[in-house]
């Protein structure tokens, strides 16, 4: 290991000093939450500072080539704190009055992010497992943080075992994969697929890896059919964990995608176009119908987010379906990170105004729970509708920018994708209906006498107005996003 | 030089801000805030009006900013006299409506006025653009305000009302979101460049799959604004429930986006694909113009009788812009513009005798000539508009339109003149429903409450009867206006020729 490899490996390692240090300080000073919670929440702030500064230094590589600091790596490590922070400044006021600890969750928090970090910057496959494993342990974890409540336990039993599940399918289409190329270096993998490639059917071994492999990632994502586990895991979870788990894991499965299928297995792709074109199409309009019927707000804000994987998985569809060295395909990449970062905003801040309403222990995120909101809580009914607006889809927010991208990605990719471009649009038309079901609940039915109180702690309100401000600024000036997830995208191809 | 379309644009952005800053507990001070902030955006659009010269082509008052390099996407904006008009119109109707508001909405005034302003701003933004995806974006911004104003202040069925007006309109809009994308990527494609501007786009010889994608998709868009049958059936629901401002504003302006968008956009984009449609819109219009005026004669109701007045009244807007003549086109613009003053006040009549009665069901009214002889004079006044009395605005617009059409196919001409009759017929029983007949007992059980028009009331009445009276006399200044853009719009269509079914 030399000087190189430490600057490469930085944010990583910061981001894992950091949890431990939450622990110790959870060791030393027990009881402390605030503390540990706001050494975690700063914490995080600096590494992504770190980050930013080694950015300028990209890219790096560690470890022979297993680790890369590219501009793709930066983009996701910033993003990922970013989660990270926003979900530590909403959890104080929803774990607090439930008396869980605040500084394991944390901790925890923090490990699962530096498995996210850890998969955005592998070039290796085994080493991508590996971060895989430690995004998801500690995910598990959280799933099940109220481990009294038996929906949480429930939740997070069915979240560990169809993980667990889909991870051992992962690993095993990864051995498939190893056994056709004979390694597990990403580039290797991508050289020696070339060869196969030229002109021959598909081995029955490779086949088989990626039937494997694509249904591992399918269950990570949770793309449909895949999902099932998703709503059950949502539901059950405390409100700021399932705002994590619905950005976090899924974020980062889409780093995976990007790193294992877009990096390494990008020879084949015309053989893996035609799934993830109909893993898409299912996606979107199966989670969008379900989403329809849902009437407890955590529950269909679970099942839009598989809609919005569908939306991911179209930019996906683009790059794969695009001509190899085509501007489609560069495009469809930028639209995954695009859609990736203003979903990740939109999303943590819609659930962080559900866990503002759950302040008091017991209050369900029933729709009616959000009846009247507009009256009782102007400023929090005014942020639901924004980051339902942008959910949906209506300019000028983030979330239209980012379908305007994948949409404009599907259409220059051509063919059977642009078809996806006019299902997604008809899709966002029925997540209308849902999103906007809350906004008729939040302003134009009266609240029901003793409405349970709205938390407005520093933290969750600072969160709320970064989440809001990012979510308004992307939407109206993008030109630094795309220009970011151009240099990303490049470090791709 | 000030600029001029971007103040009309976003002072009330301004205005919303300020109102935003306005204690709760000072409702009056917010109402007259919220008016003063739309005098001004009339005023920016007047000044503008002075300054507009008919006789320069092209647009005018330009403003020319990059938004998104990337993908050559501007803030670009200005006008011609056909945006310029419609602009003017938006501003008025707006100032007015909220002047109409100040008494009939007492709850969250605050809310209420932010609203209208924001709606304001998409409304004029929609008019101006001359960036296809700044258009869009302002498309969906008048999307969302109108659904709380009906969703929040609306009748007693508001929520299935505004749901429905939200999904029609927004499957429309999305998919014309596909269209644009897919337009500027093919010019992408066959020039190498970016470009969303409309300067650019307009007379671009697209290939006729894209024209007829693009074309369908904008036409969904449009037809379901203005609205065309079969895409209407929103309409009549959007308008009962919507308090009056907003029908008037929907009445008034939404509807009007949809017209100007064909006119704007459909035609000189994809010409062909227009020609190729042409003949199912002009059935399309000539069904709505009859469909419209058949089942208004049969409403009960007094506002959804307006309302279906407004399908029937829109439908020869789209039959004058889709037989590419000339006088039918500029006949078109006009009673864009006619339907907006003369279905806005309709609107504000109900909405008049609504305040004091809470129904609106003919079968209740009845006989308020001796009560309220101010009211039923203004009534009579805007109902002889709506039914096209020459001296009026009303019947410029629609003889404009009958003529053009004449020229071009007499036929069709021949049905929607012999359907104005049917327009007469509504419109005279409704008035006699209203006016004539005895006073009924519901309303001789109001006692005082059935008092004649405020001073604010006719407030907003008087400005609209003065410009119907004053176009019906001088159409002349306005035609003006509109006739240089027209025939710039008929000239990119006439490079266009019908495509093989399907290509």
């Amino acid at each position: 290991m030399n000087a190189g490899d430490v600057t490469a490996i930085l944010p990583l390692a910061a981001t894992w000093g950091l949890a431990f240090l939450v622990i110790l300080v959870d060791v030393i000073v027990p009881g402390r939450d605030r503390l540990a919670s706001g050494i975690a929440t700063l914490g995080a702030l600096v590494v992504m500072g770190i980050t930013a500064a080694v950015a300028t230094q990209v890219p790096q590589q560690a470890f022979g080539g297993a680790y890369v600091l590219d501009q793709l790596t930066v983009l996701l490590d910033l993003l990922f704190l970013s989660i990270a922070v926003l979900t530590l400044l909403y959890a104080p006021d929803y774990l607090r009055p439930r008396r869980l600890p605040l500084a394991e969750f944390s901790a925890t928090l923090l490990f699962a992010i530096s498995g996210a970090m850890l998969v955005s910057a592998a070039r290796d496959l085994l080493v991508l497992f590996l971060g895989l494993e430690l995004l998801v342990l500690p995910g598990y974890l959280l799933a099940g943080f109220a481990k009294r409540d038996g929906l949480s336990t429930e939740g997070a039993i069915k979240y560990f075992l169809l993980g667990s599940f889909s991870s051992a399918v992962f690993l095993f289409g990864l051995a498939y994969v190893w056994g056709v190329t004979g390694t597990t270096n990403v580039s290797g993998v991508s050289s020696a697929l070339q060869a196969v490639a030229a002109g021959h059917p598909l081995s029955p071994g490779l086949a088989m890896g990626l039937a494997f492999l694509m249904s591992g990632v399918a269950f990570k994502v949770a793309a449909v059919p895949f999902h099932y586990w998703t709503p059950d895991a949502y539901q059950g979870s405390p409100t700021p964990v399932t705002g994590y788990l619905s950005v976090g894991p899924k974020v980062a499965a889409f780093a995976l995608i990007l790193r294992l299928f877009v990096g390494a297995l990008a020879p084949v792709k015309a053989d893996w176009v035609a799934a993830v074109v109909i893993l898409a199409a299912l996606t979107m309009t199966l989670g969008n119908l379900v989403a329809l019927t849902q009437t407890n707000v955590k529950r269909m804000l679970a099942y839009s987010s598989i809609a919005h994987t569908g939306y991911i998985l179209v930019g996906l569809a683009a790059y794969a379906g695009a001509a190899p060295g085509s501007e489609a395909e560069a495009r469809g990449l930028q639209g995954i990170l695009i859609y990736a970062v203003a979903y990740t905003f939109m999303n943590l801040g819609a659930f962080a105004v559900v866990a503002a309403l759950q302040r008091r222990p017991g209050v369900t995120s029933d729709l009616q729970t959000f009846a009247g909101l507009g009256r009782r809580a102007p400023l929090a009914g005014l942020l639901m509708t924004l980051f339902l607006i942008s959910l949906t889809g209506i300019p000028p927010t983030a979330g239209f920018f980012a379908k305007a991208y994948v949409i404009l990605a599907a259409i220059q990719a051509g063919g059977i994708v642009a078809w996806l471009a006019v299902l997604a649009v008809l899709n966002a038309a029925a997540a209308a209906f849902y999103y906007l079901r809350v906004v008729v609940y939040m302003y134009m039915r009266e609240a029901p006498e003793a409405a349970p109180p709205v938390a407005r702690g520093f933290e969750l309100q600072a969160g709320l107005a970064i989440a809001a401000v990012a979510t308004i600024v992307i939407g109206l000036f993008p030109n630094s996003l795309i220009a970011i997830a151009e240099a990303a995208a490049k470090a791709l191809l | 030089m000030l600029p001029l379309v971007s103040l009309t644009i976003f002072t009330p952005l301004v205005g919303a801000l300020l109102i935003a800053f306005v204690p709760r507990d000072r409702p009056q001070l917010t109402r007259w805030v919220a008016f003063a902030t739309t005098l001004v955006t009339l005023g920016w659009s007047l000044v503008m009006l002075a300054g507009f010269s008919t006789s320069a082509s092209g647009f005018q008052f330009t403003e020319d900013v990059p938004w998104i390099p990337f993908f050559g996407i501007r803030y670009q904006v200005g006008v011609d006299g056909i945006s310029l008009i419609l602009i003017v119109l938006t501003t008025l109707l707006t100032a007015i409506s909220v002047l109409a508001s100040f008494r009939p909405i007492q709850d969250r005034v605050k809310e209420y006025m932010i609203t209208f302003l924001v709606l304001e701003i998409g409304m004029v933004g929609v008019f101006a653009a001359l960036d296809l995806f700044l258009f869009y974006v302002f498309w969906e911004v008048v999307l969302v305000p109108m659904y709380l104003i009906i969703g929040i202040w609306g009748g007693a069925n508001r929520i299935y009302a505004t749901i429905k007006f939200m999904l029609y309109t927004l499957v429309g809009s999305l998919l014309m979101l596909v269209g644009i994308l897919a337009t500027a990527f093919e010019y992408h494609a066959s020039t190498g460049v970016w470009s969303f501007a409309y300067q650019d786009l307009a007379g671009f010889h697209f290939s006729p799959a894209l024209q007829v994608f693009a074309f369908v998709t904008f036409f969904l868009a449009f037809a379901i604004k203005v609205p065309m049958f079969p895409f209407h059936t929103w309409l009549p629901d959007a308008h009962v429930e919507a308090p009056t401002a907003g029908s008037v504003i929907l009445a008034g302006v939404l509807l009007k986006l949809g017209g100007y968008g064909f006119i704007r956009y459909s035609l000189p984009l994809y010409p062909d694909a227009a020609h190729t449609f042409a003949p199912a819109i002009i059935a399309l219009s000539v069904i709505a113009i009859i469909y419209g005026a058949v089942v208004a004669v049969v409403q009960p109701d007094f506002k959804k009788l307006v309302a279906y007045s407004s399908v029937s009244h829109m439908g020869f807007v789209t039959l004058g812009i889709f037989v590419f003549q000339s006088q039918a086109m500029q006949g078109a613009v006009f009673q864009m513009v006619n339907h907006g003053l003369i279905t806005g006040a309709l609107f504000l009549c109900v909405g008049v005798i609504y305040e004091r009665t809470h129904d609106r069901r003919f079968a209740n009214l009845g006989g308020l000539a001796g009560r309220l002889p101010l009211y039923a004079t203004t009534l009579g006044f805007f109902m002889l508009a709506s039914a096209g009395l020459p001296g009026l605005s009303g019947f410029v617009g629609e003889f404009l339109v009958l003529i053009g059409t004449f020229a071009v196919a007499p036929l069709v001409a021949g049905i929607a003149a012999i359907v104005m009759v049917l327009g007469a017929t509504y419109l005279f029983y409704m008035f006699q429903q209203v006016v004539f007949v005895d006073l009924s007992d519901f309303l001789k059980g109001l006692g005082d409450h059935l008092h004649d028009m405020a001073p604010i009331e006719i407030a907003t009445l008087v400005p609209l009867a003065a410009l119907v009276l004053l176009l019906g006399l001088f159409p002349a200044p306005v035609l003006d206006m509109i006739q240089g853009p027209v025939s710039g719009v008929l000239d990119h269509v006439s490079h266009g020729v019908a495509l093989g079914f399907l290509p």
